[in-house]
């Protein structure tokens, strides 16, 4: 009779050992990411005040063109528009892009801003539904309001685009809230470094319970609920520490289309941003990428921490669940979509580190994690893996988890301060631990459905019902 | 494996630890902000007591009653408010305390955005050794960012070496930064001459020589109009580019045949120039290479130069009409949509 023990065993092993690896690997990029981001730092330090950044770039300011795609956002659009006219910054215009809301969005503008019906010449240089009709407003030269068919965030951006005559153009959600300065300090490496520099991104931040008034973050508070809570330490992470990381070595991948600022004439050469995509930010920048290096031009994608974008966390599980899938599969689809890159000589350390680190963090990672969750224990407590392998994925899952989330609030502390209070940073400390506990599994199962929805090309946006920032409370 | 265990044990202990001093060093930060608050409230109130009584006396006691950081903080930003007689006397004061010698430290020692602020702060608080200590900070400073804002506070100071060192000096990497444009901008008038010279190199930075044509054009006027005229033919296109903006404000007795040739062999930005150029000099006998134009492959020429007749008043409204209602082409739809430009009737 055949033993199968010794062959149970052995697939437990080789089976235990891809699960672990995947963590080793994935915890591996992490702690290299908080070494890089915390040399970034110090070498290049925040400049605190946003005085003196007037006082020093703004003759020099290049135009901006801030677009603000608005679907259904007939609650707040008014006071967001009000907010980013009164933005910090010599040369800009907004244009706001209603993507054929079904609500009072339009009217809403019109009526906020005695708006016009106004013809503007501009290149149709990228593809996008038609424009039902361009608004202007006599109250200020600044706002453009652009009324379109319905076609998507990406459909509404690439509108803005051609309507835009700036050579810069800044997208930025229709809910959220840029702070004052905001548009200077993104514009720094444009100024310093023009003819490289194609695009920035700053840094998001979660407004849930800070005090807003007048379409302005006016005291930086923390949410009272866990959930929100567990949002702003895991946003500290993927800012301060990831894209801070990948930004110093020019691998960036993700400029968030909440807030980031992109040179027109190359967003227009790639042919703007991809309609229909899940990840619409991510799928622009690879393909900035793409083709910067197929051309050979030498470029800059770069995170700035201190420019901030503040905006909404979820506040139910539902909506977060929703959120989380579909990030996943716009990871997914960019990633299967530029697959030629993974690990192409001819794409340098952006198809090495930059797909490496989407293989491994957004691809393997979710599953070879909750498989890890299933199957660890349950071959411990068979009695087929020894204890060391059990500390090993908890380490891995647990512990590392608490160090890299730490880590990062040390670096925000360190360098922006950012937190007024001494008693929410002890808060956040808190937070980054117990996150691991519980919260990370369950973005890790929302990841993993993502995944399966992608496989069954699944595209639903999913409603992402807010309750507003500046407006009132539903 | 059991190593994977001990070391994730021991780095978030680690980290735990760090951020538990950070939080108590916060707390202590808390308690002395308040301090600084208070410290700096007073101070300004004592300047703003110095604008109404001119007592430097009094103003000196209380510049030395606080740390010497808030002082020159709190009043680089109050001295840059001030204008004559009131500016000169407050200056006197800080360096009659000292507080310059803290700002050189500071250009030493600081790190990268502190630098940069204290070669401001030097340059407005015009000591005595301010020139010598950004002088060597624009030998030694390991970063551009750093050398440029020397170079911006030297030439505010009126010690900026030759040019043509001084960019040495910032190096190559630096020569790409829109920074320059603000030192050329504040470019003292007697040495106008430098950058005409720096602008027609043609082994120099095409986006430098580019910015110091534009400030040849808003500082220097008309005395660089046959320079401008030359530089229109400059091989490369960023060079060609500026010198017809530059004619576009000073004008040039050639100017028709110049921006009739760059429209025909120029690359795109040196066609949209050349048609903004005709329509700020208001050449009205360009319109028929204008028209020409509007057929131009890039939008960004086609519709600079449908701006350019229309900026030539009703002859240049009518070649437009008449283009509008011609056949069906780039140039009959780029002159509808000027035509239509403005809120819908």
């Amino acid at each position: 009779m055949f033993d199968w023990s010794q062959e149970i065993v052995l697939g437990a092993s080789i089976l235990s050992w891809f699960i672990i690896g995947a963590g080793l690997a994935q915890t591996a990029v992490y702690l290299l990411q908080l070494i890089i981001a915390a040399y970034a730092l110090s070498k290049r330090p925040p400049v605190a005040r946003s005085a003196l950044l007037w006082r020093r770039y703004g003759d020099v300011a290049p135009p901006i063109a801030l677009l603000v795609p608005a679907y259904n956002e007939e609650v707040n659009v008014v006071e967001s528009v009000h907010s980013m006219l009164a933005l910090e910054y010599p040369n800009f215009e907004v244009i706001v892009i209603n993507d054929g809301s079904k609500d009072q969005t339009l009217q809403r503008l019109i009526e906020g801003f005695k708006l016009v019906k106004f013809h503007r010449p501009y290149e149709e240089a990228l593809t996008h539904k038609p424009i039902r009709g361009l608004y202007s407003s006599p109250m200020t030269e600044r706002l453009f309001v652009v009324d379109k068919e319905n076609g998507g965030k990406a459909d509404a951006q690439n509108a803005g685009v051609n309507v835009c005559r700036a050579p810069l153009f800044c997208v930025i959600d229709g809910d959220s809230i840029l702070e004052p300065d905001a548009l200077m300090r993104a514009a720094q490496p444009f100024i310093d470094d023009p003819e490289r520099t194609i695009a920035v991104g700053g840094t998001i931040r979660i407004a849930n319970g800070s005090r807003i008034e007048g379409g302005r973050v006016r005291e930086v508070r923390l949410p009272n609920r866990l959930l929100p809570l567990f949002q702003v330490v895991e946003y500290l992470r993927a800012f301060l520490m990831a894209r801070l990381a990948w930004s110093r070595i020019n691998t960036l991948m993700l400029v968030s289309g909440a807030f980031g600022m992109f040179r027109r004439a190359e967003v227009v050469a790639v042919g703007g941003f991809t309609g229909g995509s899940m990840g619409e930010d991510l799928d622009l920048v690879i393909k900035l990428h793409r083709h910067m290096m197929d051309t050979k031009r030498k470029y800059r994608i770069q995170f700035i921490p201190e420019p901030v974008c503040w905006t909404e966390a979820p506040e139910s599980l539902r909506v977060l669940a929703r959120q989380r899938t579909r990030w996943q599969r716009g990871a997914l689809e960019c990633f299967f979509r530029y697959r030629s890159m993974l690990f192409n000589p001819r794409y340098g350390r952006v198809g090495f580190l930059g797909f490496g680190h989407i293989l491994v963090v957004d691809v393997l990672g979710p599953i070879s994690e909750v498989l890890g969750y299933v199957l660890i224990p349950t071959f411990w407590l068979l009695g087929i893996l020894s204890t060391e392998y059990l500390l090993a994925f908890t380490s891995l899952v647990f512990t590392y988890g608490v160090c890299v989330s730490v880590c990062s609030l040390v670096l925000e502390e360190a360098e922006l301060q950012r937190f007024p209070r001494a008693r929410d940073l002890a808060v956040l400390t808190a937070v980054a631990v117990i996150e691991n506990f519980g919260y990370r599994q369950l973005n890790n199962l929302w990841r993993v459905k993502g995944w399966w929805q992608y496989l069954r090309a699944d595209q639903s946006w999913g409603e992402m019902t807010r309750t507003g920032l500046t407006g009132p409370k539903k | 494996m059991l190593y994977i265990w001990h070391l994730s044990i021991l780095l978030s202990a680690l980290s735990l630890a760090i951020m538990l001093l950070l939080i108590v060093r916060r707390v202590l930060q808390e308690r002395r902000g308040t301090t600084g608050a208070d410290q700096r409230r007073l101070l300004l109130t004592a300047l703003i007591a110095f604008t109404e009584n001119r007592d430097r006396e009094a103003l000196k006691t209380a510049l030395l009653a606080v740390p010497a950081r808030v002082a020159v903080d709190a009043g680089f930003e109050f001295i840059s408010l001030l204008r004559g007689e009131e500016h000169d006397e407050l200056l006197s004061a800080f360096n009659e305390c000292g507080l310059p010698a803290l700002v050189s430290t500071q250009l030493e020692k600081g790190n990268a955005a502190e630098r940069i602020h204290a070669t401001e702060m030097l340059a407005a608080l015009r000591s005595e050794n301010a020139v010598a200590s950004l002088l060597s900070a624009l030998d030694r400073d390991g970063s551009r960012e750093v050398r440029i804002a020397v170079a911006i506070a030297l030439c505010d100071l009126g010690a900026l070496p030759p040019l043509v060192i001084t960019l040495r000096k910032i190096g190559v990497a630096g020569q790409r930064s829109r920074r320059l444009i603000e030192l050329f901008r504040r470019f003292p008038p007697k040495r106008l001459d430098e950058l005409e010279d720096y602008a027609r190199l043609q082994g120099a930075v095409p986006f430098i020589r580019a910015a110091a044509i534009d400030a040849l054009a808003r500082n220097g006027g008309f005395r660089f109009g046959d320079f401008f005229a030359r530089a229109a033919g400059d091989p490369s296109s960023e060079v060609a580019a500026a010198a017809l903006r530059a004619l576009g404000l000073t004008g040039h007795a050639n100017a028709t045949a110049i921006l009739t040739k760059a429209m025909e062999i120029g690359g795109w930005n040196v066609r949209a120039d050349a048609a903004n150029a005709a329509g700020r000099l208001g050449l009205s006998e360009l319109a028929a290479p204008l028209a020409q134009l509007m057929d131009d492959e890039a939008w960004t020429v086609r519709y600079a130069a449908a701006n350019a007749l229309r900026s030539f008043g009703q002859k240049g409204e009518q070649v437009l009409r008449e283009i509008a209602t011609s056949e069906v082409s780039r140039r009959q739809r780029t002159a509808s949509l000027i035509l239509a430009e403005g809120p819908a009737a």
